[in-house]
């Protein structure tokens, strides 16, 4: 069950994009999962549930794209931005 | 707009990032592997079931090779230092990782598990992993090559179950080979489920407790040292 230490670093690489981009609160992310990737996906779904509390995702949903292959990366943050 | 509750007040920002989610353990891997290679010490992923014989491969390993070459070893279990008993017993410089409860070692446990290793020394590091046919194969830990260890007593379609392990071994060590007078298992069923699901299929039969197929194991470890 390597899945929620996936989850881990997934959120931990969310939070960075948000504060790069001084994103408040993370609606979606994106993630691209090979076949081959050795995840499974409902418990990957399962994990982030689990883990986004008290999170920056903590309000995401996670939207997940099987791909061939055995990849697995986080393609893209939607994210509200404070007006400036 | 706010395509959630329609306020207006927020624009939704889509940042694209492309970054593998383990990116922070390939870079520590990526560090690992850079440093074996500059120490000319072959590091090598060892993986399969618990009970599958990495241990006792790793102990004929040591007795054929009779000092020749300097060997050391992590070996990551749930719990309890029996394996690194048994590694140092057979003269191999052994640390254990416990990992608690992880099924899987990765680059910062062995990185902080080199602290406890004189691995510059060394010819070969032997990285024994915790016993999972899933979880280990996913993350790099900074090795030469990935070998999984499976016993014929395990059942023809292991492979098949369980492709992704499988999927990305450069070798495949199937051990416990002296009790095939025993079994009622086909090798050729074997050695075909594990063509089906690795890419270059590499297999070399073993046996931890007759030392039957290590000289060819150890041909295979040679050919890759640094």
């Amino acid at each position: 069950m390597h899945e929620y230490s996936i989850v881990g670093a997934l959120v931990d690489q969310v939070e960075r994009v948000a504060i790069e981009h001084r994103g408040a609160i993370v609606r979606r992310v994106h993630v691209q999962i090979g076949e081959y990737a050795g995840v499974e996906l409902a418990l990957l779904r399962t994990a982030f549930e689990t883990f986004r509390a008290q999170t920056v995702c903590a309000l995401a949903d996670l939207v997940i794209d099987a791909v061939p292959g055995d990849d697995m990366t986080l393609a893209r943050v939607e994210m509200e931005v404070p007006d400036v | 707009m706010c395509e959630d509750c329609g306020c207006g007040d927020t624009e939704l920002v889509s940042v694209e990032v492309h970054e593998r989610i383990l990116a922070g353990n390939d870079k520590l891997a990526a560090h690992l592997r850079e440093h074996f290679v500059e120490a000319g010490v072959l590091a090598i992923n060892l993986m399969g079931s618990p009970g599958a014989g990495k241990t006792a491969v790793l102990e004929q390993t040591a007795k054929a090779l009779g000092g020749r070459l300097r060997l050391g070893a992590v070996s990551g279990d749930l719990a309890t230092d029996r394996d690194g008993a048994r590694l140092r017993a057979a003269g191999i410089q052994a640390s254990t990782i416990t990992t608690g409860s992880a099924c899987h070692l990765d680059a910062k446990l062995v990185h902080d598990a080199l602290h406890h290793v004189k691995w510059r020394d060394l010819d070969m590091f032997f990285i024994e992993n915790v016993g999972n046919l899933v979880c280990p194969a996913i993350y790099d830990l900074g090795q030469a090559a990935n070998v999984v260890a499976l016993s014929v007593t395990e059942g023809e379609d292991k492979p098949l179950k369980y492709p992704v392990m499988f999927r990305r071994a450069d070798l495949v060590l199937l051990t416990k080979i002296d009790l095939l007078p025993h079994l009622d298992v086909d090798v050729a069923a074997i050695r075909d489920a594990i063509a089906r699901v690795m890419p270059e299929p590499r297999i070399i039969a073993v046996s931890g407790k007759t030392g039957q197929g290590i000289g060819e194991w150890l041909a295979w470890l040679e050919a890759r040292r640094p």
